[in-house]
């Protein structure tokens, strides 16, 4: 059994299908990179899997357990929702930093908020605390942001608030980590410092999901690549399979295209 | 004009002793309906973005009412309103005229403030409130720790107006003859403290206003200044 598997999942905005039959594995601590043009329904299929849309069928399993099924109401409620969530990572393409905060207190407050409601933490206060900075330090000097720390999001650039967000997700140790469209909300010169810390956290053995525009990106990081047009997987396979040997049309004209602008 | 600059002289004491005994029962009214309508805004401008409509729509309505008619018509009612009715809550003294006033300000000011709040919250864009879930926080964690100090910032200009306002709205109370700055003074025109038919009184009223407000404006932007640190 695959460490992520995505069942038939659908989902419909109204009376418009967004998500239509979708199913995919996905191995521990491989890279799965989500390619198609606009509206194809790639940064609905990420709200899905991190619980921010409910999906009309369908059903997510993870290592063996099954967090959500559309036909199973125990798995549709509202209060298990938030430890699911923990399962999942999502990077956004805009950041969204908490802008009140430093880089360093971005990367630490989700995890105080969850140790506080841990029955030791009022005795182990202190030292809990440290663990905490001293985790979050590490993380944002992996991003290569060590003398950022003290910054706020303001006064960071683009791909280092990018990198801070990445270190917020990593934070809570999430078993899969989402990534939608990282870098283009960013400046070209930008892009190749977010995309190198991506890079780098793969064989440590994170399971990544990255939604991206970047060709050379996912054909060299991914294990495996999904096309994805008008709300279904139009193409799946290994990176050679679907960029050097593609067997769907539309694959072949996204793929043409992304080359021209390239 | 020496003749009345003397006058004044010799008026002043006493004056504005009285004066200040006005200005107190101002700044009480202007504390307690802080005090109140500050949570109490908060609380109805949640009720004005819940999800169960019956309860969006009577608050909206309530709203509605409240900031369409003159404060000065509701507090005739709260004060007089429940005698009328039979039930009589206030008592006739001063203590009894400044509670109805402190319900009607409070009222009034909590629906004004509820509006400024709901588009102080609504301000913050929804992606904040998502990298929250995605991060494991409770609703609750979300308004208090990413939401709540990005809607301060947001709203501490339109809230300075309000608190100014309110200051001068203060003297409103005066309609049921709370003796407050205003009353105090008016009175000397007729007659207080063996003073008789002196409007400068009520003139000199504007620089308890003037100084009052200049303090808060100063305090006001010395917060917006302290939240400057970040963008929102
Ligand atoms: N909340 C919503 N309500 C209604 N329709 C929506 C909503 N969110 C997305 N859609 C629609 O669903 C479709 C897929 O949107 P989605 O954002 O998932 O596409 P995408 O592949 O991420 O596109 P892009 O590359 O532009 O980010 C689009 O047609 C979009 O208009
Ligand atoms: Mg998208």
């Amino acid at each position: 059994m695959a460490f992520l598997e995505i069942n038939h999942l659908e989902k419909h905005f109204g009376s418009t299908r967004v998500l239509e039959d979708i199913s995919f594995t996905l191995e521990k601590g491989q890279v799965l990179a989500i390619i198609g043009s606009s509206g194809s329904g790639k940064t609905t299929l990420l709200r899905c899997l991190n619980f921010l849309e409910t999906p009309d069928q369908g059903s997510i399993t993870l290592d063996g357990k099954v967090l959500f099924d559309a036909n199973d109401p125990a798995t549709r409620a509202k209060q298990e929702i938030r430890k699911k969530r923990l399962h999942f990572g999502l990077v956004f393409q805009s950041f969204n930093l908490f802008p009140q905060y430093t880089a360093l207190k971005n990367v630490m407050l989700a995890k105080e908020l969850l140790k506080k409601e841990s029955p030791d933490y009022k005795e182990n206060r202190k030292a809990i605390q440290e663990e905490i900075r001293a985790e979050a330090e590490g993380l944002l000097e992996r991003m290569g942001l060590s003398d950022r720390m003290s910054n706020y999001p303001q006064q960071l650039s683009g791909g280092q608030q990018q990198r801070v967000a990445i270190a917020r997700a990593l934070a809570l140790s999430p078993d899969i980590l989402c990534f939608d469209e990282p870098t283009s909300a960013l400046d070209p010169e930008l892009t190749g410092e977010v995309l190198k810390v991506i890079r780098g956290l793969k064989g440590s053995d994170s399971t990544m999901i990255v939604v991206t525009h970047e060709m050379e990106f996912a054909r060299h990081v991914s294990d495996k690549v999904i096309f994805m047009a008008d709300g279904v997987i139009e193409e799946m396979g290994t990176p050679e399979q679907v960029f050097d040997n593609p067997q769907s049309e539309k694959t072949r004209q996204f793929l043409n295209k992304s080359r021209e602008e390239y | 004009m020496t003749e009345l600059i003397q006058k004044i002289i010799e008026q002043f004491p006493v004056v504005v002793g009285s004066l200040n005994e006005g200005f107190l029962q101002t700044l009480k009214l202007f504390a307690i309906t802080l005090i109140g309508a500050l949570p109490l805004g908060l609380l109805i401008s949640f009720c004005s973005k819940s999800s169960f409509a019956p309860l969006r729509a009577v608050t909206r309505f309530v709203i509605w009412i409240v900031r369409g008619s003159p404060l000065m018509l509701q507090l005739l009612i709260i004060f007089y309103g429940p005698g009328l009715m039979g039930f009589p809550v206030w008592g006739g003294g001063q203590s009894g005229r400044f509670w109805a006033s402190a319900v009607a300000f409070i009222l009034n000011y909590a629906c004004y403030f509820s509006e400024i709040f709901r588009s102080g919250i609504e301000g913050v864009p929804k992606g904040q409130q998502e990298a929250g879930q995605v991060l494991g926080m409770t609703r609750g964690q979300i308004f208090v720790n990413v939401t709540l100090m990005q809607m301060i910032k947001r709203i501490v200009p339109p809230m300075s107006n309000e608190i100014i306002t309110l200051v001068k709205d203060t003297s409103l109370a005066r309609v049921i003859a709370l003796q407050e700055l205003i009353w105090n003074a008016e009175a000397f025109t007729t007659t207080s403290h063996g003073i008789s038919g002196a409007i400068w009184p009520l003139f000199f009223t504007g620089v308890y206003y003037l100084l009052f407000n200049g303090l808060l404006t100063l305090l006001l932007g010395r917060l917006e200044k302290k939240l400057s640190y970040f963008q929102v």
